[in-house]
């Protein structure tokens, strides 16, 4: 029957489409350590998946959730040295960073959503050039995923991506759609080409049925049009205030983010007091300290209003400057807030009834 | 410029933090070489009084250890103030009363009874309380011990004439970066890394055991916060404000 549905070759058909069996999977993983280090989601305990070197390919979760940090940790390490520097020599521009070939696996939608925002905040009036060092060696390997109840990608338009990845992954019944967005892309499946087999009438039906089905999955639906316009008539609200209550300032929600980017930089001397590092990690709009400024002024000493800077920049203020939301609905904020504040939540209320009332009074 | 005259004690305390100094194996001799280390007597082979060694020096700088429980623990923490320009309070029973602290809701009369079988005091002691009850502290380094990564940092800092930059914020933060699984979001765990103070790499929840707070609170501990999510996972009040109080008795606890 397969060798029927082979003379597909001769039909001509897009040849930016494969096919690959499941089974077919965890070898053709194994043979992209050719190209580099191979990295996807694995199950690290009960329920929590993580990104990790895929030493064995045995060990991937095709169809993981979330992972717990998205794929920035790898072009934007939680923490990292940025230079040494000593009283005698200055300091010395390092040598580029980690430039090793990294092959990324399973990369839901929304995160090469995630990672095309932080390119162009990577890229804008203050090029970063270590990020760029490491993006330029990733591969990505995108997976369409199925969503659970707090995934709201389909409200901000990241469900789906065109562009962003080298190759890309829909599940059919015992194999999966491939679709090849770059050469490197080609390149990847024409080195292991007899794991592929053309795409087939039957497979093309398969596919439009899937992704169908995945469309009808959304049960999140958050209305977005003129939400930068209402959250700036509600600068007031007491939603805020609510959430300043119930707010741990723990940043676990910006460190989770896709798109969170903040950062501090601090130096830590050694002993000897002639040499030290410049270091840099991940920071948080939430932390007390985060706009505390010379002569101990903080722009945002009360609570409330860090949690609303979270949300006003990633829904206004980056509109404003890029054109779109910063957030894109992954859902990873919601998963790990400990205190349960959950963004769908947040924005339904403030959209709600009290809206409604005052523009109709 | 002449090396820094450092002391190191140890008031009512198991001696963890001195012995963390000493656990830098790896660079003891950078810091050996770095400050001159008048006192110390964990790592002293021959003994001479404290008193006599305090005698002798003044410090520029002084690290102490533990909670002031006796009569002796204030005098000598006193003359230790008197003879230091600068002094740290190294670990959670310097800062906060600790662990030695964390039954001060109960008479020492009736702790002797349950302890001994006595109600007569057999030590002198008092309710144990941190340093800051007493005399002025300069900076503290928390921990139930303290961090190695921590102490190096704030010896370097201060060979420096600064203070070290040491985090500020939650743990969950760095549970976060270590891709935890939540514990007290998904088995509702008596976690309480969301108010205690950071830089322990959220060692706890990152071996799948609950944060107890021996870095004591953070700045602005949302602790009404903690008590109603606390309560809603059918938490009595009592237990978690016991749990909480287990390494900071003396911390200033909202309702
Ligand atoms: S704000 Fe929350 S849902 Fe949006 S991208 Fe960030 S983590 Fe995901
Ligand atoms: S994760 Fe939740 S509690 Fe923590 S800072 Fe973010 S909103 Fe606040
Ligand atoms: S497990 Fe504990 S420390 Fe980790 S995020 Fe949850 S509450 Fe915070
Ligand atoms: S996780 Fe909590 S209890 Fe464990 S070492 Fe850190 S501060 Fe202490």
């Amino acid at each position: 029957m397969g060798h029927s549905e082979l003379t597909g070759e001769l039909i001509p058909r897009h040849l930016n489409v494969r096919v690959i069996a499941k089974d077919n999977l965890e070898t053709f993983l194994g043979g992209l350590r050719e190209f580099g280090e191979v990295f996807g989601p694995v199950e690290k305990e009960r329920g929590a998946y993580i990104y990790a070197q895929l030493t064995d390919v045995k060990n991937v979760v095709q169809d993981a959730q979330r992972t717990v940090l998205p794929p920035k940790k790898y072009l934007y390490p939680q923490k990292e040295e940025l230079f040494r520097f000593s009283t005698q020599e200055g300091y010395r521009k390092p040598e580029s960073v980690d430039k090793g070939r990294k092959i990324l696996f399973g990369v839901h939608p929304c995160d090469i959503h995630g990672l095309s925002i932080l390119d162009k905040v990577f890229a804008g009036r203050y090029h970063e050039p270590r990020y760029f060092d490491r993006r330029d060696n990733l591969i990505i390997i995108g997976m369409n995923c199925l969503p659970d109840e707090r995934c709201f990608c389909y409200s901000m338009g990241t469900d789906w991506v065109e562009k962003g990845f080298d190759l890309f992954l829909t599940e059919l019944e015992d194999s999966y759609f491939v679709k090849i967005g770059t050469s490197c892309g080609e390149d990847l499946v024409h080195a292991q080409a007899e794991l592929f087999r053309p795409v087939t009438d039957e497979d093309i039906q398969l596919y439009k049925e899937r992704v169908n089905e995945r469309n009808k999955m959304f049960v999140n639906r958050v209305e977005l049009a003129n939400l930068p316009q209402i959250l700036e008539l509600e600068y007031e609200s007491e939603v805020w205030e609510e959430l300043g209550r119930k707010c741990l300032s723990c940043g676990a929600c910006s460190a989770v983010c896709p798109t969170c980017y903040c950062y501090e930089v601090y130096d830590v001397l050694d002993l000897n007091v002639e040499t030290g590092s410049r270091i840099r990690r991940w920071d948080a709009c939430l932390f007390k300290d985060f706009a505390k400024v010379a002569g101990g002024h903080n722009f945002r000493e009360e609570r409330s209003t860090r949690v609303k800077h979270r949300f006003y920049h990633k829904q206004v203020t980056f509109v404003e400057e890029f054109g779109r939301p910063s957030c894109v609905g992954c859902g990873r904020c919601v998963t790990q807030c400990p205190a349960g504040i959950n963004l769908i939540d947040v924005f339904k209320e403030i959209r709600g009834e009290k809206v409604v009332h005052k523009s109709a009074r | 410029m002449s090396k820094p005259k450092i002391g190191i004690f140890g008031l009512t305390s198991c001696a963890g933090d001195q012995l963390a100094i000493l656990n830098c194996e790896d660079e003891l001799l950078d810091i050996v070489g770095a400050v001159d280390i008048k006192s110390f007597i964990m790592a002293q082979s021959e003994l001479k009084a404290v008193q006599d060694q305090m005698e002798d020096s003044r410090f520029d700088l002084a690290l102490v250890e533990g909670a002031v429980v006796t009569d002796e623990d204030e005098k000598m923490l006193k003359k230790i103030r008197d003879n230091t320009k600068l002094l740290i309070a190294i670990g959670t029973c310097a800062a906060w009363g600790g662990i030695p602290a964390s039954r001060n809701d109960l008479e020492r009369e009736e702790l002797y009874q349950i302890v001994y079988g006595r109600r007569e005091d057999l030590f002198g002691c008092h309710k144990p309380r941190p340093l800051r009850d007493f005399v002025q502290v300069d900076f503290s380094l928390l921990g139930c011990p303290i961090e190695k990564e921590e102490i190096l940092r704030a010896f370097s800092s201060l060979l420096h004439e600064d203070v070290p930059v040491l985090p500020t914020f939650p743990v969950c933060f760095e549970c976060k970066l270590n891709e935890n699984l939540c514990i007290f979001k998904e088995k509702d765990d008596l976690c309480h890394g969301s108010v205690t103070l950071a830089g322990c790499g959220a060692r706890c929840p990152s071996h799948g055991v609950p944060c107890r707070g021996c870095r004591g609170p953070v700045d602005e501990a949302n602790i009404p916060s903690v008590y109603h999510l606390m309560k809603e996972k059918g938490y009595p009040v009592a237990d978690v404000e016991r749990a909480l109080r287990t390494f900071t008795y003396n911390a200033e606890i909202p309702q």
